[in-house]
C-alpha cells in the first residue's frame, strides 16, 4: 500500500517530507509526496502528515548541494515555488536519482526522467517568473523614505527575489509585499532582509507618499510614452513580453491623475484587453 | 542655425520629453554584460544577464533611461531627426538634472542604468567633456553603482573616451550606415575613419585593460561590458550580404559585443532618403537579427548564408532554414551521434535544446519523446534529424517536399505576406487568374447554352 506523505506547501516544508519519506524505510516505490491543498484523495492509501522541521529541511537542501551540485540545489528551490501538485514527489524522485547515482551532478541533466523533466521545466518557470519581477516590480516612496512595492505573482517568489533588491539598495529602508500570500520582505537600510508573514495592510493608505512621488511617477509615465517609435507600434509583441497581469501594479500603466490601482478602468487598454 | 532658440530653464518634464524622443532611435537598450555587486556606500549593482523593467508600446524593451544629454547639432545628417536644419525644439540637460533622474528612477526600480547619447553641442570635444562630467558625478557623488552605456563621440580627444570609459559598463559609436559610401551620401560631415577610430582605441584599451587585470585584480576596469554599434538598414541601397560581411568584420576585426540593425523611419521628408510606403523595413531587420544569431551563436559566416549571387534573405525562411534547404546533402543528422556543431545547424534546434540534448543523451539514448519534450521545433527539425535511425514519418529528402511542408507549418509571417505567398490549391473558379480568350468563350457559350436549355426546361 502506498504512504501519501502530506506537506507544506513550502521549501521547507518539502524538503521535511523528503526526509521523513526517505527516513519512514517503506521503500521509495511504496512512498508518494503531496502538498496540501490537493482536495482530491486516493483510494487505498494511507495519508500522513508531515510537520515542518526546519532542521530536517536544511539538512536535506545540505545534501542536495554536496552530493547533487548547486544547480540541482538551486533547481530544487526554484521548483518548490511553483504552483503545481506533482512538484513535491518529482523534487523527492530527483533526490533519490541523484543519491544513487555514482555523479549526482548528472541528475538534473537526465531529462528523459519525468521526473527530472518536470523538475527542471518548474525551476524555469519560477527562475523566469522571478527574472521578470526583478524588473517590473515598482517601489513607490512613502512619507518618511521608506520604498513600498507591491505584488501579486502565481509563483511563491519574494524569497527568491529579496536578495537582489537587498544588494541593490544596500542604503535603502525597504518592504516589497506579496499581496497574494500576505507575506512581506522587509529590508533595513545598511542592514539585512527578513521575511515575514504579518497580514500588512496597504501601507501607502496609512503613510501617505513622499513629496517627489507623484512628480517622478509622472516624469516615468511621460518617459515611457515618449520612447516608442509611433511607426512600429506594436501592442500584440508588448503584451506578450509584458502580460496584462503585471500591469495593475506598474506606474506605467496607471492614468497620471488616477488612483493606484486604476489601471481597469483605463480606456486607453479597451483593445488590449479585448484581443 | 534656423531654429529659435527656446529659454535655458526649461522644466524637467518638458527637457525629458523632447531627450528621450530624440533618442528613441537609438535601438541598444540592453543591460547585460556586467556582474558587480553594491559597492557598499551607494545604490545600484549590475545583473549579468541584464534586466528589461518595461516594454514600450513599440514592443522594445525598456530597461534604461534612454536620453541625448542635449538634441542641439552641428551636424545636419540627412536621415537624423536632429539635424541642424530641422525645426525642433531644443533641450539641454545639466548633469545635475541628468543624476536626479538616474538616481530617482533607479530607486523606484524603474530602470537598470543610463543611456546616455547626445548630439554634437558647439564640438566634439565640448560634447565628450559634458558627457564625462555627467559619468564622473553620477559614479563619484552619488556613488551610482548601475549600468552605463556611453557614446564615443567620433572626433573627440582620444583622453576624454579613455577617461569617460573607466566610468561607463559599455560604450559605443554608432556606425550609422552600412558603407562608406552610403555615409558621404547622408551624412557628409562623417566618415567612415572618424567612426572607426574611436571604435578601434576602446578595443586596444579594453585589451589593455584584461592584461592589466590579469596582473592586479583591483585594477579599475575599462567598457567592462564591450562596445556596440548600430546601423541604419534601408536609408542605402545595401543589400544583405553587404550588412552581414560588415557586421562580420566588427565582430572578428573589432571584437564588437553587439551589433544592431535599426530598421530605417523616414523622419525627414528629403530627396536623397527612400519613400518607404510599407513603413519602416522591419521583416528586414528581422532577417538580420536571425543572421546575427546564427554568426555570434551558432558558428556560421556570412558566407555560408549568402553570397553575392542571392544577396538578400529569403523572405519566407528563416536564415537557417534557408541554409539547410540548400545543403540537404548534410541531412539527415542522428540526434544520438550528431556533434554539437552539427546540432546547432539543425533548423528547430536552438542553442538551449542542442546543450540539453548532448547532455542527456550520456545518460541513455533520445527518441522523439524526449526531443519534444526538451523543446526541440519538432514539426521543423523533423525534416532534417533522425532518432536511433529512424525519421519521424517516412519522409523525403527533396528540396521540394521539405518547402512545400515547412510553408504549410507557417512560420510567423507578416500578415502582408500571410495570404497571398503560401502554396493554395488550384481552383477552377479562380479570379485571380485571367483566362485565355479562346477559354473565355468557351466558357461564355456553354453558360449561355446551359441557361438557354433551363430556359427551354422551364418552357416545358
Amino acid at each position: 500500500m502506498t504512504t501519501v506523505f502530506v506537506c507544506e506547501d513550502s521549501l521547507d516544508g518539502i524538503l521535511t517530507g523528503v526526509y521523513e519519506a526517505w527516513d519512514s524505510r517503506l521503500g521509495h516505490g511504496n512512498v508518494k509526496l503531496q502538498t496540501e491543498g490537493m482536495d482530491t484523495m486516493e483510494l487505498f492509501c494511507e495519508y500522513q502528515t508531515v510537520r515542518t522541521d526546519l532542521e530536517k529541511a536544511e539538512k536535506v537542501l545540505r545534501t542536495v548541494k554536496r552530493r547533487m551540485g548547486e544547480k540541482a540545489r538551486e533547481a530544487v528551490c526554484y521548483a518548490s515555488a511553483c504552483p503545481d501538485s506533482g512538484k513535491a514527489d518529482a523534487i523527492y524522485r530527483l533526490i533519490v536519482l541523484g543519491l544513487s547515482l555514482p555523479d549526482g551532478r548528472q541528475a538534473v541533466n537526465r531529462l528523459q526522467d519525468p521526473a527530472v523533466l518536470l523538475v527542471e521545466k518548474l525551476r524555469y518557470k519560477a527562475w523566469h517568473e522571478a527574472e521578470r519581477m526583478l524588473g517590473f516590480l515598482r517601489f513607490e516612496e512613502l512619507a518618511g523614505g521608506v520604498l513600498y512595492a507591491r505584488m501579486n505573482p502565481p509563483y511563491a517568489i519574494l524569497p527568491l527575489i529579496a536578495p537582489h533588491f537587498a544588494d541593490r539598495l544596500l542604503q535603502e529602508n525597504w518592504i516589497i509585499q506579496d499581496t497574494g500570500r500576505n507575506q512581506a520582505a522587509v529590508h533595513r537600510a545598511g542592514g539585512s532582509w527578513f521575511l515575514t508573514d504579518a497580514d500588512l495592510p496597504d501601507l501607502r493608505k496609512i503613510a501617505g507618499y513622499a513629496e517627489t512621488e507623484k512628480e517622478f511617477q509622472t516624469l516615468w509615465r511621460a518617459f515611457c510614452k515618449s520612447i516608442a517609435i509611433e511607426e512600429r507600434r506594436n501592442p500584440r509583441c508588448q503584451q506578450t513580453l509584458l502580460p496584462l497581469r503585471f500591469r495593475p501594479d506598474m506606474t506605467e500603466f496607471q492614468p497620471d491623475s488616477g488612483q493606484p490601482g486604476a489601471f481597469w478602468q483605463d480606456s486607453r487598454f479597451d483593445s488590449l484587453r479585448k484581443s | 542655425m534656423q531654429h529659435t532658440r527656446i529659454p535655458e530653464q526649461l522644466p524637467v518634464m518638458e527637457k525629458l520629453k523632447i531627450l528621450s524622443d530624440a533618442a528613441k532611435y537609438d535601438v541598444a537598450c540592453t543591460s547585460s554584460g556586467t556582474a558587480r555587486g553594491n559597492n557598499g556606500k551607494g545604490i545600484g549593482n549590475c545583473f549579468d544577464a541584464g534586466i528589461c523593467h518595461s516594454f514600450a508600446a513599440d514592443g522594445r524593451c525598456i530597461s534604461l533611461l534612454k536620453i541625448l544629454l542635449t538634441n542641439e547639432c552641428i551636424f545636419n545628417c540627412r536621415y537624423c531627426l536632429n539635424r541642424s536644419s530641422n525645426d525642433v525644439p531644443r533641450a539641454t540637460f545639466t548633469p545635475d538634472e541628468i543624476c536626479d533622474l538616474v538616481i530617482g528612477f533607479y530607486r523606484r526600480n524603474y530602470i537598470e542604468g543610463l543611456f546616455l547619447s547626445s548630439g554634437i553641442l558647439n564640438s566634439p570635444d565640448y560634447t565628450m567633456e559634458l558627457l564625462y562630467q555627467t559619468l564622473y558625478k553620477l559614479r563619484s557623488q552619488y556613488h551610482f553603482g548601475g549600468y552605463i552605456h556611453v557614446k564615443a563621440i567620433p572626433g573627440a580627444d582620444p583622453f576624454l573616451i579613455e577617461k569617460t570609459g573607466f566610468l561607463a559598463d559599455r560604450m559605443s559609436v554608432n556606425l550609422e550606415l552600412p558603407t562608406a559610401e552610403g555615409l558621404r551620401r547622408l551624412a557628409p560631415a562623417k566618415s567612415r575613419e572618424k567612426i572607426l577610430k574611436p571604435m578601434r582605441q576602446v578595443q586596444n584599451r579594453m585589451e589593455e585593460n584584461r592584461e592589466e587585470l590579469a596582473l592586479y585584480r583591483s585594477a579599475p576596469r575599462f567598457v567592462p561590458a564591450g562596445q556596440s554599434t548600430q546601423m541604419i538598414i534601408g536609408a542605402t541601397p545595401e543589400n544583405d550580404f553587404q550588412i552581414m560581411s560588415v557586421a562580420e568584420s566588427l565582430y572578428k576585426k573589432f571584437d564588437l559585443k553587439r551589433v544592431f540593425y535599426s530598421a530605417f523611419v523616414r523622419v525627414n521628408d528629403d530627396s536623397a532618403l527612400p519613400a518607404l510606403p510599407g513603413g519602416p523595413p522591419l521583416l528586414r531587420e528581422h532577417r538580420l537579427y536571425q543572421a546575427d544569431w546564427l554568426l555570434r551563436f551558432y558558428g556560421f559566416e556570412a558566407g555560408e548564408l549568402l553570397s553575392e549571387d542571392r544577396p538578400n534573405f529569403n523572405i519566407l525562411f528563416d536564415p537557417k532554414c534557408d541554409w539547410a534547404l540548400r545543403h540537404l546533402e548534410l541531412f539527415p543528422v542522428e540526434i544520438n551521434r550528431a556533434s554539437y556543431q552539427t546540432l546547432l545547424r539543425v533548423p528547430g534546434i536552438g542553442v538551449k535544446s542542442a546543450q540539453r540534448i548532448v547532455k542527456a543523451r550520456r545518460l541513455g539514448s533520445l527518441d522523439f519523446q524526449d526531443l519534444k519534450r526538451m523543446g526541440v521545433v519538432l514539426k521543423r527539425a523533423l525534416y532534417f534529424i533522425t532518432c536511433r535511425g529512424r525519421t519521424l514519418y517516412p519522409i523525403k529528402i527533396e528540396e521540394d517536399y521539405i518547402t512545400r511542408n515547412l510553408l504549410y507549418v507557417k512560420e510567423k509571417l507578416p500578415p502582408e505576406l500571410r495570404d497571398d505567398v503560401t502554396y493554395r490549391q488550384l481552383s477552377l473558379f479562380d479570379d485571380g487568374m485571367p483566362l485565355s480568350v479562346e477559354e473565355q468563350s468557351v466558357l461564355l457559350d456553354v453558360s449561355a447554352g446551359s441557361a438557354a436549355a433551363f430556359a427551354g426546361g422551364g418552357a416545358i
